[in-house]
């Protein structure tokens, strides 16, 4: 791993919370992405831990997933920090219209937060006293951007790229195009001179290369049958949902596909509504191999304990 | 998305502890999921793969630290 600029501090949270990146400078401390919900007492812990008497003066957000923006509410309460969101997303966050707002499509909670400033690709901001290119990254989520700093050749890719895949295409399961907006994505990351990688989740990585591949190879194989990319969506959703609560039943997980229109979606893209309480107990079961993240016994579904 | 229980002792490069219950104890002073403190997992992402080793170590230590601490308040309470 080549060593980030000093004025680049990368927290690798985990699974149920996205990384945070903070950056500093003489004028300003800004932390791009803020982690889950249920995890912000740490976020801001980790922030105060790192920024010592100064105080956080502002939010930048890749994307409106619950993982990505779940802090912003407590960072604000704590430090009143502006917030800056993909600018396509201003009016819905102004509004809270939970119908565009993602957490109830996929079962998941974020606490109302609100925005003072918009990001959009073309812009240039600076962070960390360096330059950063706003770059859109569609495909994971329409409205997702990611940061670009070409002195340092630093990529913040959010959930477009990871050292081993990318985020699940949501737009896709809705009818929507995003397999395409993927791929430009990757064009887009491959035409970059990168020596960093900070990827929405996992560790910093240096072999773009690697990744990038793997990542063009994992888009064809899903896009040949979209019904990977539904099947998919269906097991992460539900470890999202098992990390969160840690344990639950079959019941309360086929009341979360009733009423999470995302998973919805994907459900119905792979068996007909009478099939669906069989659908998600095949899917669990696959989740609950040997070394897969779920245990079921009975009735019962648990995130497996180490 | 794979569970499988890391070997931090062979796995380049040394995984995250984290196990996604991201919330700091204030008994202990350590993340009640992984059991780092705060300025071990502000650091994470800085440390060289000897260092993160050395604290996988340390945190196999706290582990059996806590058991033996709820072992012993399990035998004596009535």
């Amino acid at each position: 791993m080549n060593a980030l600029p000093a004025s680049i501090r990368v927290f690798e949270r985990g699974w149920l919370s996205s990384n945070n990146v903070l950056l500093t400078d003489a004028r300003h401390t800004t932390l791009v992405d803020t982690g889950y919900a249920t995890h912000a007492p740490q976020t801001v812990a980790l922030v105060r831990h790192a920024l010592g008497p100064r105080a956080l003066d502002r939010i930048v957000n890749t994307h409106l997933h619950s993982d990505h923006c779940g802090g912003n509410a407590l960072l604000q309460q704590t430090w009143r920090c502006a917030t800056l969101i993909p600018s396509t997303e201003t009016e819905t966050v102004r509004d809270w219209d939970e119908t565009r707002l993602t957490f109830r499509a996929t079962g998941q909670f974020c606490e109302r937060f609100s925005a003072t400033g918009a990001l959009a690709p073309g812009m240039r901001i600076e962070l960390g006293a360096l330059d950063w290119q706003v770059l859109g990254a569609p495909g994971h989520d329409p409205h997702s951007l990611m940061l670009y700093c070409a002195d340092e050749r630093v990529l913040i890719s959010a959930d477009a790229l990871w050292e081993n895949g990318f985020g699940v295409i949501f737009p896709e399961l809705d009818g929507d195009s995003g397999f395409a907006e993927q791929q430009a994505v990757l064009e887009l990351i491959a035409s970059l001179d990168i020596a960093t990688v900070i990827p929405g989740h996992g560790a910093p990585f240096a072999n773009v290369q690697q990744a990038l591949e793997r990542a063009f190879s994992r888009l064809a194989w899903l896009r040949a049958d979209p019904r990977r990319n539904a099947r998919n969506a269906l097991k992460v959703l539900l470890v999202f949902r098992l990390l969160d609560v840690r344990a639950t039943d079959f019941d309360a997980l086929t009341d979360m596909l009733e009423h999470a229109s995302a998973m919805r979606a994907a459900a119905a893209m792979l068996a007909p509504r009478d099939a669906w309480p069989a659908l998600l107990r095949r899917s669990v079961e696959e989740l609950a191999g040997s070394d897969g993240p779920l245990h079921v016994d009975g009735e019962r579904v648990s995130a497996r304990e180490p | 998305m794979s569970a499988a229980p890391p070997d931090p002792d062979r796995a380049a490069p040394v995984p995250s502890p984290c196990i996604n219950i991201c919330r700091m104890s204030e008994a202990t002073g350590w993340c009640d999921g992984c059991l780092r403190t705060i300025d071990e997992i502000a650091n994470w992402s800085l440390y060289d793969e000897a260092t993160k080793r050395a604290i996988w170590h340390e945190l196999e230590a706290r582990h059996a630290h806590l058991m033996s601490q709820r072992s012993a308040r399990n035998k004596a309470s009535p």
